[in-house]
């Protein structure tokens, strides 16, 4: 490879602007009369119209890019399983809450996001991945709906209660059930006392966060009859919103529109306190 | 962990003897260090992202699933 060659090579996208690029380019500039012409001139683009660069673009890259819309509100989707401490088989489509927490975070803190929009279709997962996830949700100050499509079982039901309004497509369903025996710590199967626990911490959570009382939703998980070979129950779109776990049944319209009316609650609460 | 879920545990741990290791490499990226699957000598997928600054997990570009590239050691 000859000086000219390798120089060219440092000039193209990963090493462009590197240190090794100023280092390598440097000191043969003086020598080298053809390396003006390689490198394009840095002033040139600023004066450039914005037509021509865009038409520069497509030639270039066969493509462009749509212009972005700033939007204030934040969209979260759960979907597939929640996947905590053990990373779960290709075959399952999952949601790590290593990479929801942080955007929650981020969302919370950024003053451009207004209101977060989480949207659900989840299988369940990992209890304690379901939770964390769930307690972000309800501890964020700005409003947060939650609309679950298709079904938001198990501990899919915490985080669909954990916003500040709750929606549920007509069709959805969430699957009511009990933690199961078979729930694993370090391998060893668990005692009924650990799993009652851990039962009384979700339920807790979602008597807490929606109009559904423990009883009530007790009665739900235990009913007979209604699942096959188990005890539970299946509720669909508008039984969630009569026992009073859903605030209200509507798709992707009805749910913007609430956020938007309750971003502009809060915008109007804020002004009163100034 | 304990997984409650309406998916059966043997379908969601199914295969869980086969799964090979993900070949993970980690790059600093400004503040930020990156769990990355290389995928080409200067360039890799984004897997997870570790940063101090909550504002970069907003950052399309490097939401995990994304290409990078970066400059191996060899050519720091």
């Amino acid at each position: 490879m000859s000086n000219q060659q390798f120089s060219d090579f440092l000039n193209r996208p990963p090493f462009a602007n590197t240190a090794v690029n100023s280092k390598e380019s440097q000191p043969q500039s003086p020598t080298n009369d053809q390396e003006p012409a390689a490198s394009p001139p840095s002033e040139a683009p600023a004066q450039e119209d914005p037509k021509k660069k865009l038409l520069d673009s497509i030639t270039q890259l066969g493509q462009t890019n749509v212009p972005q819309l700033e939007s204030n509100i934040y969209c979260m989707t759960i979907i597939g399983q929640v996947e905590g401490h053990i990373q779960l088989p290709p075959q399952n489509k999952t949601t790590k809450y290593e990479h929801l927490i942080p955007q929650l975070v981020a969302a919370e803190q950024n003053s451009k996001i207004e209101g977060v929009l989480v949207i659900l279709n989840t299988v369940g997962g990992d209890v304690e991945a379901g939770l964390a996830i769930a307690e972000m949700v309800s501890s964020l100050s700005k409003p947060v709906v939650t609309l679950v499509l298709g079904g938001g079982h198990s501990i899919g039901v915490p985080i669909a209660v954990a916003g500040s309004y709750s929606f549920i497509a007509e069709t959805a369903t969430m699957t009511i059930h009990p933690i199961r025996l078979t729930g694993l710590v370090i391998g060893v199967p668990q005692t009924f006392e650990y799993l009652d626990k851990m039962q009384d911490r979700v339920v807790s959570f979602i008597a807490r966060h929606s109009k559904v009382s423990e009883e009530k939703f007790r009665e739900l998980m235990t009913r007979t009859g209604e699942l096959t070979r188990d005890i539970g129950t299946n509720v669909i779109g508008v039984d969630a919103v009569k026992y009073g776990l859903i605030d209200e049944v509507g798709g992707l319209g009805s749910a913007l529109k609430k956020l938007n009316e309750l971003i502009k609650e809060r915008k109007g609460e804020e002004s009163v306190l100034q | 962990m304990i997984l409650y879920s309406i998916i059966p545990m043997e379908t969601v741990f199914e295969n869980m003897e086969q799964v090979e290791k993900q070949e993970l490499k980690e790059i600093a990226v400004g503040h930020a260090t990156m769990l990355i699957e290389q995928t080409g000598p200067f360039e890799g997928k984004i897997v997870r992202l570790i940063s101090p600054d909550p504002q970069d997990y907003l950052k399309e570009q490097y939401a995990p699933g994304q290409k990078i590239q970066f400059q191996p050691e060899w050519l720091a």
